[in-house]
């Protein structure tokens, strides 16, 4: 089996190109710094696997995104290389393909983007790249797939693709010491291209570097790197070893890009352009960004995803239960099994399916957010704010994503450039409302505030955003070295998502809740309901007398402050911790309600508007489901942050219900 | 016509200069920069300024991006 490797700069496509050769569907969106892991995909033909790393400038990784795909290729050992170029951004994109041909692999350039350069009038000339560099190069337009057919060709037989010939002259000084590294290195086996060892040694890569640590001492390599620095600089040359490399690297890219490329018709991104001057607009650019959130929130919760809502419920409630029961009754089901599967089963994961609607509008909606442009803007248009709290406004992709999964966001906050800034996000992650809590906000939302849903909705995001700035401002300040944060970010050119991309990206989100319903929301429903089933005295015992009553019934004392100390909440709770959504699962089971409208009921009865804020509140903010936890845990590589996050948003949750429902009372509310 | 050089910052909303000096500068963002292309003797214009003193919008060799204006202040530019 053959394995080739897709490597380019952040934001050219590289995924886009890996979903259409491969059978498998990974995250595409238009900003740097999707793709944050490495990817292994089967291709299409059978021909062997190919590997979509995350993007990178250059070998010399900044991000940890960027760590991953540069310990692959020093590591690892690809038969060939596919080097994504975006054609509108020639000059930049190259710098990294010099790398990638001393490299000494197989390497084919897909130049891809060819009808956005095309729109702007840069014509490249793919013959002239292909003769100068030596390499094939195959005009792409990877979003709608043109061109990868021929990709897959090239890559049927990796053997067939002609070996790397190219090589660049950096003067007599510096190829001189390139001979006097490779020199050192011939004994050593197992290594890369001895060639690009001895260049990337120079521009003192580290990942590099700390690969001959291991090997050998490191001494006489690095002192040949001096030499020739110090000689460079005693002729006036260049300032350091590493600057000479990329100006020799540069020059020769300018010269050839002269003759590749034709810019004589170059038009300005008049629509980006125009488009940013009123949305990243100094005074209208954060208003309209707040209108946008809410009226991406009135779509999925009043004018869209409510209606569709109902119809399920009504489905669910009615066809569905009905015919489930005389099912049941036809091949005499014992009680216990009828009981289980409409109490437990239909009740329980059914109360949670009722949402989808919900939840796939918002997965809708902010994957077209992604696939826009829109969200490198929003970093930008936060990141004064941001600044102000300790953290840098990239950390806004990774928050933004967090509405829908948190796990994903905290995968996304790889590519911010700072550690500190990395953690920070990472551990504010869990106050971002999923689309998990959801459910819970617009069973209350829908029994307490019938009128406004949509702000009361809302309104708990907005919460967790302002808490989360809130923590952000004091960890930053008394957990963490004070260093400041940097923030640079590009701004890819907006453009119109497509229909296919919507429409797969919003499944791949939805996917995954439909999953939970089938397995934990499932598993969880099945025990709640046999705890509230059986108790100490036997099985069918009166709910209140269930293992269930007794168990919430330990916590409850403790919630009393909050305003929700019954059993029934207390119970909800624990179960939530595996997945937020069999709150509402366990609910439904309690209240013993097959449909929404007679939860609603129920629930009107023990909740009052008070409490009922207070425990929306507490679901937002109090402890990061078991997925999440995971992650952190990955993502930090340390117990001791992990537990932390548990702990304060716990204590932060506390602490808020109680302020909310003890406040409240003293103003009189109920 | 004779060039002066001052910060990038005062430059013109829509205006370009070429870049004449770069100094003390996070040494992150001056690499993450270099990536992008952006150096000395390369054009480089305005596009806008964000809210609340926030970042401001630059263009260089055809690629947007956005910085912050303390760090934008270290680019020196030449204007013709």
């Amino acid at each position: 089996m053959s394995s080739v490797a897709l490597v380019g700069n952040p934001n050219t496509g590289k995924t886009s190109l890996f979903n259409t050769l491969t059978s498998s569907y990974e995250y595409v969106g238009n900003w740097a710094g999707v793709t944050v892991e490495k990817k292994v995909g089967s291709l299409k033909n059978g021909a062997g696997k190919l590997i979509d790393l995350p993007g990178i400038y250059s070998l010399h990784p900044l991000s940890r995104d960027e760590g991953v795909a540069a310990q692959y290729l020093i590591e690892e050992s690809p038969e060939a290389l596919v080097n994504i170029v975006d054609a509108s951004q020639l000059e930049r994109n190259l710098l990294l393909t010099l790398q990638l041909l001393e490299y000494g692999k197989p390497t084919v350039l897909g130049l891809n983007m060819i009808d956005v350069a095309k729109a702007r009038g840069i014509q490249v000339s793919p013959e002239i790249l292909q003769k100068q560099l030596g390499i094939p190069v195959l005009p792409l337009i990877a979003r709608t797939g043109k061109g990868s057919g021929e990709v897959l060709t090239v890559l049927k037989e990796t053997s067939s693709i002609p070996p790397v010939s190219f090589r660049l002259d950096y003067g007599e000084l510096v190829e001189q010491a390139i001979q006097a590294i490779e020199h050192e290195l011939k004994q050593t086996a197992g290594l890369p291209n001895h060639r690009w060892i001895a260049l990337q040694l120079m521009e003192q890569n580290p990942v590099v570097l700390e690969l001959l640590r291991k090997r050998f001492d490191t001494g006489r390599l690095l002192g040949i790197c001096d030499a020739v620095q110090s000689e460079l600089q005693s002729r006036k040359l260049a300032l350091t070893l590493p600057q000479w490399i990329r100006s020799t690297r540069k020059e020769y890219i300018h010269s050839l890009c002269l003759e590749a490329m034709d810019t004589t018709a170059q038009k300005p991104h008049t629509l980006t352009e125009r488009l940013d001057s009123i949305l990243t607009h100094r005074y209208f650019g954060l208003p309209l960004f707040l209108v946008f959130m809410y009226a991406m929130f009135k779509a999925t919760f009043d004018w869209v995803g409510g209606p569709l809502s109902d119809i399920v419920d009504g489905f669910i409630a009615g066809p569905f239960s009905d015919g489930a029961n005389s099912l049941l009754q036809s091949i005499g089901a014992s009680e216990f099994t009828h009981a289980l599967i409409v109490d437990g089963i239909i009740g329980g994961v059914g109360g949670v399916i009722v949402f989808v609607p919900q939840i796939f509008i918002l997965f809708l909606m902010i994957s077209f957010l992604e696939d826009s442009g829109y969200m490198a803007r929003v970093c930008l248009l936060m990141d004064s704010t941001m600044e102000r709290m300790g953290l840098n406004g990239k950390a806004f992709i990774p928050f933004i994503i967090g509405f829908g999964c948190n796990v994903p966001a905290i995968m996304a906050a790889r590519s911010i450039e700072q550690p500190k800034d990395r953690m920070l996000t990472t551990l504010l992650m869990p106050l971002m409302s999923c689309s998990a809590r959801l459910p819970v906000y617009l069973l209350f939302a829908a029994v307490f505030f019938p009128a406004q849903q949509a702000t009361a909705v809302l309104a708990m995001y907005v919460m967790g955003v302002v808490f989360a700035l809130i923590l952000c401002k004091l960890f930053s300040k008394h957990l963490f070295k004070n260093e400041s944060s940097v923030f640079i970010i590009e701004l890819p050119p907006y453009r119109m998502p497509q229909l296919k991309t919507l429409g797969r990206s919003t499944w791949e989100k939805g996917k995954g809740f439909l999953r939970k319903a089938g397995t934990i929301i499932l598993a969880g429903s099945v025990i709640i309901w046999l705890m509230s089933y059986a108790g100490p005295t036997g099985f069918n015992v009166d709910m209140d007398h269930s293992f269930l009553a007794k168990f919430g019934g330990l916590i409850a004392p403790v919630l009393q402050p909050l305003g929700f100390g019954t059993w029934q909440a207390g119970s909800t709770l624990v179960p939530g911790f595996l997945a937020k959504e069999v709150v509402v699962s366990t609910m439904n089971i309690i209240y013993h309600t097959p449909d929404n409208a007679g939860l609603e009921n129920q629930i009107a009865q023990v909740f009052t508007p008070l409490s009922s804020i207070s425990f929306m509140a507490f679901i937002l903010l109090y402890i990061p489901c078991l997925a999440t936890v995971g992650v952190i845990k990955k993502e930090t590589a340390s117990w001791k942050w992990t537990f932390f996050s548990m702990g304060y948003s716990l204590a932060l949750a506390y602490l808020v219900s109680l302020i909310i429902f003890q406040g409240g009372r003293l103003l009189g509310w109920s | 016509m004779a060039s002066s050089s001052c910060s990038l910052l005062h430059l013109q909303p829509g205006s370009t200069g070429s870049i004449y000096r770069i100094e003390g500068m996070n040494p992150i963002l001056r690499r993450r920069l270099a990536d992008l292309g952006v150096s000395e003797g390369v054009k480089i214009s305005l596009k806008g300024k964000g809210p609340f003193m926030g970042p401001i919008t630059l263009e260089c060799n055809g690629q947007l991006f956005a910085i912050r204006r303390k760090e934008a202040s270290r680019i020196e530019v030449n204007v013709s």
